[in-house]
């Protein structure tokens, strides 16, 4: 997968930061993430079966792992109130 | 019919390719392998309802394994036609291997009900089945009492089986599997859903069945042991909550067992792993050849492209 050209890659490290900008899930993130939408799911799943298909339960993950850490990065609850994204974008922005 | 066995077992076939295969078979073409003889015939098989009329077969075991039906579908004849179909198509090794090998996965996981599938079609058009669970989607019990019979039985060992092989191969679900093995097999896919996902989007597509596998095994279980109400289901004589556990051969004993005229059970998995055996000795001697096939079918598309390559993962070594 190629690295966008468009985002700065030296800073932030990138190994936070894919090639979209967007902040990557290490570690107990991305655990906490992937529990939090198989937990929801199975619960869930267990009194409306109709949720238990094959479009429905990639795409609960899917959100859970885009929407989910994007929402709480905005809400300022994991100390990022903006993205690191965000962040590359002004620093490569701002004159030096 | 297996349940979540068949979203590990795409897992498990990608942490079990032969060495000089690793990285270069296509993710996506196993995930459709295994996907298709259920997407052809499943749909009929539950049924469903409009305005209050059933639409549906009248024998689903029939329709699904049987001949006439849609039986076919869980051949390996019928998916060694469609791998031939896809090859003469695009000549992608990576993607007709991977989705021989998905196909193959599913067809041979399911001789373990008591239908099973006709391994031998069109030669043989008897089923072989071990008959390890019961098989128990009914016209009347559709895919809930299919459930209950599939989690209260062997089915469910069959799934766990599954996950543990996965999970001893759990480098097969991390970042760095995904990103060295996975993405240089489907570049152009990948990229493609890369338009609009981020890259842990990405990664949780690529974990996204077996979420799924997993999730829809213990919520099933959990609700087949303590929430189903088995009086909604037909006159069963248990408890009045929750379907009891039986784990004896072609359980559970509280259903009746369906079935189609098949072979000695005995039979059932020697012929399986003869087959299973013959796929993998086919696609290691084929491996190299359609390689080479596939080079030159590539060579007049890169010229045409100003000699650009296409992106679509092809190794020259082949």
């Amino acid at each position: 997968m190629a690295s966008d050209p468009d985002v700065d890659q030296s800073s932030p490290s990138p190994d936070t930061v894919d090639f979209r900008g967007s902040r990557r899930l290490v570690g107990a993130e991305e655990w906490f993430w992937y529990v939090a939408a198989a937990v929801t799911y199975i619960g869930l799943g267990i009194w409306h079966k109709w949720l238990l298909n094959w479009f429905i339960g990639p795409a609960w993950l899917i959100a859970f792992i885009v929407v989910g850490p994007w929402v709480t990065d905005r809400l300022g609850m994991t100390g990022r109130s903006r993205s690191v994204a965000d962040t590359a974008r002004s620093d490569r922005e701002t004159p030096r | 019919m297996s349940w979540a066995a068949h979203q590990f077992e795409i897992y498990a076939v990608q942490a079990h390719l032969p060495q000089k295969m690793k990285g270069k078979v296509s993710f996506w073409a196993i995930f459709l392998g295994d996907f298709t003889p259920d997407f052809l015939s499943k749909f009929w098989v539950y049924g469903f309802t409009i305005n209050g009329t059933r639409y549906g077969s009248d024998v689903p075991h029939q329709w699904h394994r049987g001949f006439p039906g849609m039986g076919f579908t869980h051949t390996l004849f019928f998916g060694v036609i469609l791998t031939l179909l896809i090859w003469s198509w695009r000549k992608n090794r990576a993607f007709t291997i991977g989705y021989l090998l998905g196909f193959a996965a599913h067809a041979l996981t399911d001789i373990n009900d008591s239908v099973g599938v006709m391994l031998f079609f069109p030669f043989l058009m008897l089923n072989f089945t071990s008959e390890t669970w019961a098989y128990a989607a009914t016209v009347d019990g559709g895919k809930y009492l299919d459930a209950a019979a599939y989690y209260s039985s062997l089915g469910l060992v069959m799934d766990l089986f599954w996950l543990i092989v996965v999970l001893i191969s759990w480098r097969v679900l991390t970042r760095e599997h995904w990103r060295t093995q996975i993405v240089p097999a489907d570049a152009r896919i990948w990229a493609w859903f890369g338009r609009w996902l981020p890259e842990r989007g990405l990664l949780a597509l690529y974990r996204a069945t077996f979420f799924y596998g997993l999730c829809r095994m213990i919520s099933w279980s959990a609700w087949a042991r303590f929430f189903a109400e088995p009086g909604t289901y037909g006159e069963y004589d248990v408890t009045s909550r929750g379907f009891p556990m039986d784990l004896s051969w072609t359980g559970p004993s509280w259903l009746d067992a369906r079935s189609l005229p098949h072979v000695n059970p005995w039979l059932a998995y020697p012929a399986a792993l003869m087959l299973l055996a013959i796929v993998y000795v086919v696609i290691i001697r084929l491996w190299e050849p359609m390689g080479r096939r596939e080079a030159k079918a590539l060579a007049p598309r890169s010229r045409s492209r100003n000699g650009t390559h296409d992106g679509s993962g092809v190794q020259a070594d082949a």
